[in-house]
């Protein structure tokens, strides 16, 4: 009974600390990013004449601009499937939300300890992603289209090297469960097991998070905003929203998954935090280092690199599961 | 002031519109949003769509054939919204700008179209006027509210 209170509790506290830490992340990344191109970025600490204007700290500036959109007017285009349209960024959302409660944080198990947790996770991720593509195709927008088609591309071999890294991970641990492999020891072998299925998991990152060179779909040069093109007001803020969870549920389940056994216990909080920093670090590095690749560049960089990477974690993983 | 009308401060997105200058005004605009004036420090960012767009920037005088590009996207960028017109052409039609005769080709100004809440002269204006014109329409769009 007092595990049932407990877990209720830390479901409904999860999810403001999760759009919390995303909208850190996703500052880091634009801050970061700014950095790194000799520009300042959204201000940690404002000038001090303009603080009544202008705030004091834009450390919530991914917040504010999610907040901007929803006191916005909201457009549906006339040529649009009305239903899908609207009810696409929400579905999406929920299922961001979704995948974060089966993801375990420091000091909460959340319902990572249900059974085949790590397929529903995957499967809820999927299901996020898939709906950002719906949407944009019901929109009627020539570049909503194209987006959405890079977007299919880029997701099924994304995909298919994600799910390469998770099921490694799985066999090596014999367990589909995401508590009991984030709570597991270490060794030696599944340290190097770590090494590459964790390169692996942070390529597919890359694609499902639109980081560049992978960020085709929403090639701004190309294709006016991709996707999100005739997207406005609460239905654009709900992407936004959707996109900072989905940031958050992606860094977690790397941290749990590849780096036990951080996300277990409340005492490890401060080292998930650096761990958590230092991959949105690797991330934004990655985006600012390249340019964008075009979509038949991307799918022949995963299908030489990143699949037979992927394979070859499957061995190793196999090799732990028969021989250690 | 609430957290909304704040959100609305720290966030304006632009969009910007090039209708028919000789690009003067558009090498400023993006010398402002580049590394040495960066305004992506106050929040600031440029948009691809003019859905998402919060302040639409238009540069230039309006050749006829502009018209209804112009129109329609003022109609696309979704309310509360800023009109900043940049440079001497966008204020006042400059040199092309005749009431009689009338130019063949061009209009004008944007405001013979849209309804411009801030005018940046300069022929370019600097990107700190720019900027300041931009600050301009961010408090414009703190007082008006949004119609849904």
């Amino acid at each position: 009974m007092v595990d049932l209170i407990f877990t209720v509790i830390s479901l409904i506290v999860i999810v403001p600390l999760a759009l919390f830490l995303g909208v850190i992340y996703s500052y880091l990344l634009r801050k970061l990013s700014a950095r790194f191109q000799w520009r300042v970025g959204p201000m940690l600490r404002m000038y001090g004449d303009l603080k009544p204007l202008l705030g004091t700290t834009r450390l919530l500036q991914p917040l504010y601009d999610i907040l901007k959109l929803y006191g916005k007017e909201t457009i549906v285009p006339d040529v649009s499937r009305r239903r899908l349209f609207v009810y696409s960024p929400f579905l999406s959302l929920f299922f961001a939300v979704a995948a974060i409660f089966f993801i375990p944080f420091p000091g909460m198990p959340l319902l990572s300890g249900v059974p085949y947790s790590l397929i529903i996770a995957s499967y809820l991720l999927i299901a996020s992603i898939l709906f950002t593509i719906l949407g944009p195709v019901a929109s009627g927008s020539p570049w909503a289209a194209i987006g959405a088609r890079r977007e299919v591309e880029l997701f099924l071999v994304s995909e298919l090297g994600f799910v390469l890294s998770l099921f490694a991970v799985a066999i090596a641990r014999q367990s589909l469960v995401i508590w009991e492999i984030s709570s597991g020891g270490q060794s030696l072998y599944l340290a190097l097991l770590t090494v590459t299925a964790g390169a692996l998991m942070f390529v597919a990152m890359l694609g499902k998070l639109h980081i560049k060179p992978f960020d085709m779909p929403e090639a701004e040069a190309e294709i006016v905003a991709g996707p999100y093109t005739e997207y406005s007001g609460k239905l654009l803020g709900t992407y936004y929203l959707t996109k900072v969870f989905l940031l958050y549920g992606l860094v977690a389940l790397f941290i749990s998954l590849f780096l036990p056994p951080i996300a277990t216990d409340v005492l490890w909080l401060p080292l998930y935090i650096v761990a958590a920093v230092v991959l949105v670090f690797l991330l934004t590095s990655v985006q600012v280092l390249n340019p964008r690749y075009r979509i038949r560049n991307a799918i022949n960089w995963y299908l030489k690199v990143a699949i037979p990477l992927g394979v070859l974690n499957f061995i190793i993983a196999l090799a732990i599961w028969l021989v250690v | 002031m609430g957290i909304m009308d704040k959100a609305r401060i720290y966030s304006p997105w632009l969009y910007h519109l090039h209708c028919g200058g000789c690009n003067g005004c558009d090498i400023e605009t993006l010398a402002a949003l580049a590394p040495r004036f960066d305004v992506e420090r106050f929040g600031v960012q440029l948009v691809p769509s003019p859905r998402h767009a919060d302040i639409l920037l238009t540069t230039g005088c309006v050749p006829k054939q502009f018209i209804p590009m112009v129109k329609r996207i003022y109609e696309q960028v979704p309310a509360p919204k800023v009109v900043v017109a940049v440079g001497s052409c966008a204020c006042g039609g400059s040199l092309f700008y005749d009431d009689a005769p009338e130019n063949y080709a061009i209009l004008g100004h944007p405001d013979l179209l849209i309804p411009v809440d801030v005018y940046v002269p300069g022929c370019a204006p600097k990107p700190e006027a720019i900027i300041n014109g931009v600050v301009q329409g961010i408090l414009k769009l703190a007082e008006k509210r949004s119609k849904k």
